[in-house]
């Protein structure tokens, strides 16, 4: 299928997974789900605007391997930062950071919740 | 004005790879240029996730899903005009990349809208920030410094890419364009479907989780 047809078609996709993910965001799917799907439906969309309106699909390799090359990179940098975060020990992060209770064990001395060092801190 | 083969190219198609490959490249710069916010987000979220929660719920969702079903309308119009460019229909080419121009005009309106409400509830960037319901939660002003920064560099691509399709648009509708000669109009879409695709994603790391 080809011309203003494909498009159309796949705008009515795109605007049916926008609608599937404002409703996938009213239900508490608990846990990170609710990000995990709707990451999942935002790179659905992101694909099918990279196939078919930027025309990847029909592309040659060269413009295909750019553009994957520049997301892996991308998520490269965000593992990077996020891993560097998770496997530092507390004293490291941000005194009120919520996000990393249940992370790496602290060390003796070290638990931010209760180490005296930390009360003068806070 | 026909798309003439440079004497260092072979035949017309490698001149075409090469533009394309160029445009490409380019875009590859601006998907690392929102990387580092994406990151910054992503760094965020990750330190203070309740909070992130908590913030995204001040942000208007209604006006975020239309702005994105705005978004990705233009970005159909933009698709139909390369389609008819190539069918030597330079005219509703133009006519169409007016259209999208319009869309991003009503994007930036109604985004305007939603600064607006912020200001008046003081949810402001770094220092700035005074909302008193959000006021003792730590983490809730590095979210509405990263939602003005990401969408705030997005809203200035939306211009530039207006400014662009305007542009190339005049020239269609001058009959500039036909069956040899549309690489304007497609290198100037794949930049607005770049901006689409940002949008894609801010709307549910902002809006929806």
């Amino acid at each position: 299928m080809h011309g203003p047809r494909r498009y159309v078609f796949v705008w009515i996709a795109l605007l049916a997974l926008t609608g599937t993910t404002y409703g996938m965001s009213k239900v508490d799917l608990g846990g990170h789900w609710n990000l995990v799907v709707a990451l999942a439906i935002a790179a659905a969309k992101a694909s099918l605007v990279v196939l078919f309106f930027m025309h990847l699909w029909d592309a040659k390799g060269t413009n295909r391997l750019v553009f994957i090359v520049s997301i892996f990179f991308v998520l490269l940098l965000i593992a990077g930062v996020v891993g560097d975060m998770a496997t530092r020990f507390p004293l490291a992060r941000p005194p009120e950071a919520t996000g990393l209770q249940g992370g790496v064990e602290p060390g003796p001395g070290r638990d931010p919740m209760h180490g005296s060092q930390n009360e003068r801190v806070r | 004005m026909e798309a003439r083969l440079a004497h260092h190219f072979r035949a017309i198609e490698t001149q075409r790879q090469a533009e394309r490959l160029g445009m490409w490249l380019f875009l590859a710069t601006e998907v690392l240029l929102f990387a580092g916010l994406f990151c910054g987000y992503t760094l965020y979220r990750f330190l203070y996730p309740d909070t992130f929660h908590l913030a995204s719920g001040h942000l208007d969702v209604g006006l975020g899903t239309v702005n994105t079903v705005v978004l990705i309308s233009s970005s159909l119009t933009v698709a139909l005009a390369h389609h008819f460019a190539r069918q030597g229909r330079s005219r509703l080419a133009g006519a169409l990349l007016f259209v999208s121009v319009l869309a991003g005009l009503a994007f930036l309106g109604i985004k305007a809208v939603e600064y607006g409400h912020k200001f008046e509830e003081g949810l402001l960037p770094g220092r700035y920030f005074h909302n008193e319901e959000l006021g003792g939660a730590p983490g809730a002003s590095m979210f509405f410094t990263l939602y003005f920064l990401t969408t705030g560099l997005h809203a200035f691509h939306v211009m530039i890419g207006m400014g662009v399709l305007t542009w190339i648009g005049a020239r269609a509708w001058r009959g500039e364009f036909h069956e040899n000669h549309t690489m304007p109009v497609e290198l100037s879409g794949l930049y607005w479907h770049l901006v689409d695709l940002v949008w894609i994603f801010l709307y549910p790391l902002l809006y929806l989780v």
